[in-house]
């Protein structure tokens, strides 16, 4: 299992960089700010179906820059992984099969968003956003000796509501709340499925 | 001036804590979850054959024997130490499914038959950072080699009655890893010839 961690290094680099430039230099003008966020997900629709757990291991990134007073556009880049260890018996269409299975989704939401925002600047502003983009979708299923893997690029979209509340001057928290749903897919067996899933998110804002 | 290294000295020490945080989350999450033992190993798959009218089945003869084929598909005559024990189980859920015995293979309903085989499992590769898997590849990746003992016992169940060539009207598969005690392994075996027979309660239509 070790190994296959392995293939997260590059993923890992990137977020590192991401990281990096939004503590240093690039967030040194005011239009820009990035954030960071912790993110609990819940499963729906197809997701659901292949695992029914709440995953509480997700982290986001956030880089937008305000073309005026009301709206910005920007990036986000996220990490979000759902695993569950089942032994139900899954029905087939002549039969059935019962052991014990791991079920595992690695999520990376890649997406260009737009946001709006409603109050004055340095006051606690609600705003609403539309993410769009794709994820990077690594979803697995073992059971007994066997694997099943499915490595694959799947377009979204991800509506988004949410608060930045202003702490210090440079510094502040977020709270938002995002649907995510992928409007292409394949499962690990190779039947068309569209991945959903509900997102609470908190975390910390540069440059509010 | 003050300000900026107060600013700069925030941004890094979140930075720093959101990169330690960041590293756990790759080693700890990606894919999370205990290790199996081997009896997480197990899968048990049925299969029937949608047109079979179970509830005309009602009386069964069984070979007392296992069967045994090599890696070539070429039989192998052995007894294996929990031979008996899952025919007298299949025997058992059988009966528990409202089917009789019938000695006479002639005059049965159906005829159920066991097969077992055991293999050796040897996989290695490594993965890359990226995407594909290679193999076998020695660049950006880590090599490793693996092999397991698994057992298969394949339970099949036959109509007697068919006059031409025909698939069976149930399958069971029961598969997993042998690195285990021997009671562990029996009672491996009866669980996973209980679990095969509830999950097909089709078997019992003609209770």
């Amino acid at each position: 299992m070790k190994i296959i961690k392995l293939k997260f290094w590059q993923m890992f680099t990137v977020f590192a960089l991401v990281l990096l430039m939004f503590g240093t230099g690039y967030s040194q003008k005011e239009q820009w700010y990035g954030a960071f966020t912790y993110s609990v997900s819940f499963p729906s629709g197809d997701t659901k179906t292949f695992i029914d757990q709440i995953s509480w291991r997700g982290i986001g990134l956030d880089y937008r820059y305000l073309i005026d007073r009301q709206y910005s556009i920007g990036l986000f880049f996220g990490w979000n992984v759902f695993h569950e260890r089942t032994n139900k018996t899954t029905e087939t269409d002549n039969g059935a099969v019962t052991g014990t299975s791991d079920r595992y989704i690695n999520a990376f939401p890649i997406m260009a968003n737009i946001h709006y925002y409603f109050g004055q600047r340095k006051s606690i502003r609600p705003y609403v956003g539309l993410n769009a983009g794709g994820y990077i979708m690594l979803q697995r299923f073992e059971i007994g000796i066997f694997a099943w893997q499915k490595d694959q690029w799947q377009w979204g979209v991800a509506p988004e509501a949410g608060v930045v509340i202003p702490v210090e001057r440079d510094f502040g928290i977020m709270l938002n709340g995002k649907y995510n749903y992928a409007l292409t897919g394949k499962s690990v067996f190779g039947t068309d499925i569209n991945n959903s899933y509900w997102q609470v998110n908190v975390g910390f804002v540069w440059e509010p | 001036m003050k300000k900026i290294s107060h600013k700069m000295s925030l941004r890094a020490t979140l930075s720093l804590t959101l990169l330690v945080l960041g590293l756990a989350f790759v080693l700890y999450s990606c894919y999370p979850g205990d290790a199996l033992t081997a009896a997480d190993t197990d899968i048990v798959a049925t299969f029937f054959d949608k047109d079979a009218n179970f509830s005309t089945k009602l009386s069964y003869a069984i070979r007392d024997s296992v069967s045994r084929v090599d890696k070539d598909g070429n039989p192998v005559f052995e007894v294996g130490p929990y031979d008996q024990q899952a025919i007298n189980r299949i025997k058992t859920n059988l009966n528990s499914a409202g089917f009789s015995e019938e000695p006479n293979p002639a005059v049965a309903d159906v005829i159920v038959i066991t097969f077992a085989n055991k293999s050796t499992w040897s996989s290695g590769g490594c993965y890359s950072w990226w995407y594909s898997w290679y193999y076998p590849y020695y660049g950006w990746c880590y090599p490793v080699y693996y092999t397991y003992e698994t057992g298969t016992l394949v339970i099949a169940m036959l109509d007697a009655k068919a006059t031409e060539q025909k698939d069976a009207l149930w399958v069971a598969t029961l598969n997993g890893i042998l690195e285990d005690t021997s009671v562990g392994i029996s009672t491996r075996i009866n669980n996973a010839i209980d679990q095969a027979f509830s999950q097909s309660p089709y078997l019992a239509e003609g209770k």
